[in-house]
């Protein structure tokens, strides 16, 4: 089947990269769409590379793809040279498969990955000719939905989003399909209303229209409350107990252009129970559990066959942790290595384990090592439960330094709470270290090592939800405190842009009222806010300030710990009394275990969801 | 070790995808199609893979031409099975053959490309008035251009490699152009077809609107002074 490119050939031709919009890439899906049929559009708000790689599209395409009653589609945001093109010629936003208006599909589901990402979900919704307010939306027009991690703290988007998916969506999306697929043979039974409350009875489904916001006397969130039944007071995350019993992208789509992550994508497992207490990932993908060695290298024989990639990368929140990985890494490189096929490790422990790890995956080429110690001392690191010391750190990079490597990637956080000036000088002083310790191994300089460094924005459903963040003025400070204390030729640093990290924090912890902000902004043209060159923070301050909204007062206030918080009736499982204690047990630098191989540290999420840990290293 | 010489086409489907882009979607073709393909030494192996010419950006064409290293030769109706069944849109397998090895790079041999442009005639734009453009176009003896390129400006002949006039006709839609020409590829460069139009409108007074062109590669020769022969006929 053909289709005729919305877009001509003479724009085509201007704009960069157009393959980026053209599709028929190889294993993408297209259908005779029959009325009947649910059209589902699966986007992100970001640039096709960006969205190609993420693995949670490429699993909901596939399952939603199997299903008979279902055709799902992609879009993503066009660069502003194409959009600029699109609106002059007044071409909407069309779908990669069959070059379709969006505003023709049933739904559109946008993953919302980082909230810097929300000016273009506005953006996309309009260059689709779709009613940006929820509200105006009819029943004919699309219903728009919005998962990923940002989806456990929705408020800040509730005017724009019909519904929101919690947590891992392989089951829900289905049961969203069908819910869909039933509506509209029913003639669509009830309006919008109708399907939305259908869906609000769905485990992991928030419909935000549902329910009206309240504030106390000074203003601050007080909570949320509904009169219509179908919409529960807390809105628990959906968690698939075995993910050997799921879907996974076996299939996924081969672009034709090199994206983000151009290669094969193997989850070993979800989750981590280190308990980082700036980690909002450690607490939303609880509990662990891990796939088996056997699905995992059935997995990659049928990846390899459906992609013709020939580099495993093995993902999860930190994958030296998957407890079959040796056995996993022996087996991989037995079997696909004749086949040209190499495997890589994305992100390491701290530890000499995983040098042995690195050098098993990377016999030949020594590319740069990660480590993330966090923090600059002993004392943050035991307040964020980093649980490594700087003898790890010293051990792992000597022998990383042995081993061959010279190019190491040191990355901190600045603004953690209880931080003080000392904790910045140890940043310099670790890296200092590091660069000392390769002149001693290897008796000449030559290490490169590259400290990043990154602004603490609090997230919700973290220990660190109460933490007021550093103002962009305290940042910098210590941005230019490490700056003056970094001398080495051999050490090179690089941080983030301060502004960026507040306007991060705000939408975070934000709430309601910060829809008419981020509606304003979008309309005096923010937009791909994630890219420093487009970043417009005097837009977004203006706006604040014409919308009579405080930004600070979101960012940078220290909660109560018995305030209402704006995100508390979208529940991850895990209990708000096990934060409060990791709160507590940060003040005092205190060590909390990882539940996997020590105590359960209590966190509810087992018990309040009824799953358990699968480690396939204790079977 | 043998050497695979395919004949594949760049379809309408996959028109602005880059000709590296292009090459590395061939060598995952390759890779699914399971052949014993031959992989450079080293820590990053590659296909061992040598096309005639590269394609721009935005052309089509139906006479692409690779070598492709085997480490082993089954038979060719194999190999063209299993390739088809891999192949995206906008990528037809047109023919392959075994050729002798040692034998010289394509890209060494190969000297000659014809292009078809389509290009929608201007409003009220007659075919005498396109005509008139060309034939003052075809008798010049030297037409200087300045070719722009990330390396820096250089100043070329065009007529130097054009191989015969460029000719024109109606096309089937009555609104566009068909507009034929043949470019040598020489050991000092080349010139593009995008090139010879956007001077063929911009100083020749062809009426035609160049933003909306549609370039097809229609083949690729080995010219040796007498005849030309395609890379399969070597």
């Amino acid at each position: 089947m053909h289709f005729l490119d919305p877009v001509s050939p003479a724009i085509l031709s201007k704009v960069m990269k157009p393959a980026r919009y053209t599709g028929y890439e190889w294993n993408s899906v297209v259908k005779d769409l029959k009325p009947a049929m649910v059209n589902f559009v699966l986007a992100m708000p970001d640039v096709y590379e960006v969205g190609m790689s993420n693995l949670g599209l490429k699993i909901l395409y596939q399952i939603l793809n199997q299903r008979a009653d279902t055709f799902a589609e992609r879009t993503y945001a066009p660069w502003v040279d194409l959009e600029a093109e699109m609106r002059n010629a007044g071409i909407r936003l069309y779908t990669l498969e069959t070059k379709r208006p969006v505003a023709e599909c049933d739904i559109i589901g946008f993953s919302l990955q980082y909230e810097l990402s929300y000016s273009n979900v506005l953006n996309m919704l309009d260059l689709a000719g779709i009613p940006l307010l929820a509200a105006e939306r009819e029943a004919t027009q699309p219903l728009v939905a919005c998962g990923g991690p940002c989806a456990f703290n929705a408020e800040p988007m509730t005017d724009f989003v019909d519904f929101f998916i919690l947590g891992e969506a392989e089951e829900v999306i289905s049961e969203v399909a069908a819910a869909i697929a039933d509506w509209k043979l029913s003639g669509k039974l009830n309006g919008k209303a109708g399907i939305l409350r259908q869906l609000a009875e769905l485990q992991g489904v928030y419909v935000p229209g549902f329910y009206e916001a309240e504030y106390d006397a000074a203003g601050r969130w007080a909570g949320i409350c509904t009169d219509i039944p179908e919409a529960k007071q807390t809105i628990s995350k959906r968690v698939i107990p075995d993910l050997d019993q799921v879907m996974f992208a076996t299939k996924p789509i081969v672009p034709f252009i090199e994206i983000v992550h151009d290669r094969i994508m193997l989850e070993l497992f979800r989750g981590c129970t280190r308990g980082c207490r700036f980690c909002q990932a450690g607490v939303l993908y609880r509990p662990v559990r891990e796939r088996n060695i056997e699905t995992l290298l059935g997995y990659v024989q049928a990846l390899i066959d459906n992609t013709g990639y020939n580099e495993i990368s093995l993902v999860s929140l930190s994958s030296a942790d998957y407890s079959c990985l040796s056995p996993l890494i022996n087996r991989l490189t037995t079997r696909f290595k004749p086949q040209g096929v190499s495997v890589s490790l994305p992100s390491l422990r701290i530890d000499s384990f995983s040098i042995d790890l690195a050098n098993q995956v990377q016999q030949v080429r020594k590319s740069g090592l990660t480590f993330a110690p966090e923090a600059g001392t002993q004392r943050l690191r035991d307040v964020i439960n980093k649980g490594v010391t700087e003898a790890d750190l010293i051990e792992a990079v000597s022998a990383a330094f042995r081993a061959g490597w010279s190019t190491i990637k040191l990355y901190f956080m600045i603004g953690l709470p209880t931080e003080t000036d000392e904790d910045i000088a140890g940043i310099a002083a670790l890296a200092q270290q590091v660069a000392d310790l390769y002149k001693q191994i290897k008796g000449r300089r030559g290490a490169k090592v590259t400290v990043s460094v990154s602004s603490f924005v609090p997230k919700p459903h973290t220990a660190f939800q109460w933490f007021g963040q550093n103002s962009v003025e305290e940042i910098e400070r210590k941005q230019r405190l490490l700056r003056s204390l970094i001398k080495d030729r051999s050490l090179s640093l690089s941080w983030h842009d301060a502004r960026t990290s507040f306007l991060e924090g705000v939408f975070s912890r934000g709430d309601r009222r910060l829809g008419k902000v981020l509606l304003r902004a979008w309309q005096n043209g923010v937009k791909f806010d994630g890219w420093s060159d487009h970043f417009r923070y005097n837009i977004w301050m203006d706006a604040f300030a014409a919308e009579n909204v405080d930004p600070a007062a979101y960012a940078s206030r220290n909660r109560d710990i018995d305030e209402a918080l704006p995100w508390e009736h979208l529940s991850s499982g895990v209990d708000k009394s096990f934060l409060v204690r990791e709160w507590q047990a940060a003040q005092q630098g205190a060590f909390t275990p990882d539940c996997r191989h020590k105590e359960c540290g209590a966190c509810g999420v087992c018990r309040n969801l009824d799953v358990k840990v699968v480690d396939w290293g204790q079977a | 070790m043998a050497k695979l010489r395919l004949k594949i086409t760049k379809g309408n489907e996959i028109r602005y995808v880059s000709h590296l882009d292009f090459a590395g979607t061939i060598e995952r073709v390759v890779r699914r199609a399971g052949l014993p393909a031959a992989y450079s030494e080293g820590f990053n192996p590659h296909l061992k893979m040598a096309f005639a010419s590269a394609l721009a950006v935005g052309v089509t064409s139906e006479a692409e031409y690779l070598d492709l290293e085997l480490t082993a030769a089954p038979d060719v109706a194999g190999i063209e099975a299993r390739l088809k069944a891999q192949l995206p849109a906008g990528i037809e397998l047109k023919a392959a053959r075994y050729v002798h090895t040692p034998s010289p790079a394509l890209m060494a041999v190969v000297n000659l490309a014809t292009y078809d442009i389509m290009v929608p005639l201007m409003p009220a734009a007659t075919l005498a008035a396109a005509m008139t453009s060309l034939s003052s176009f075809n008798s010049e003896v030297e037409i200087l251009y300045i070719k722009e390129s990330p390396k820096g400006r250089r100043e070329i002949d065009i007529t130097e490699f054009l191989a015969g006039p460029v000719t024109a006709s109606l096309a089937a839609d009555n609104q566009s152009l068909t507009v034929r020409l043949a470019i040598r590829i020489t050991p000092s460069g080349s010139v593009k077809p995008a090139e010879v139009l956007a001077v063929l409108t911009g100083r020749y007074g062809l009426p035609a609107d160049g933003g909306n062109a549609l370039i097809h590669r229609t083949g690729l020769f080995v010219w040796d002074g007498r005849g030309q022969r395609s890379p399969l006929e070597l």
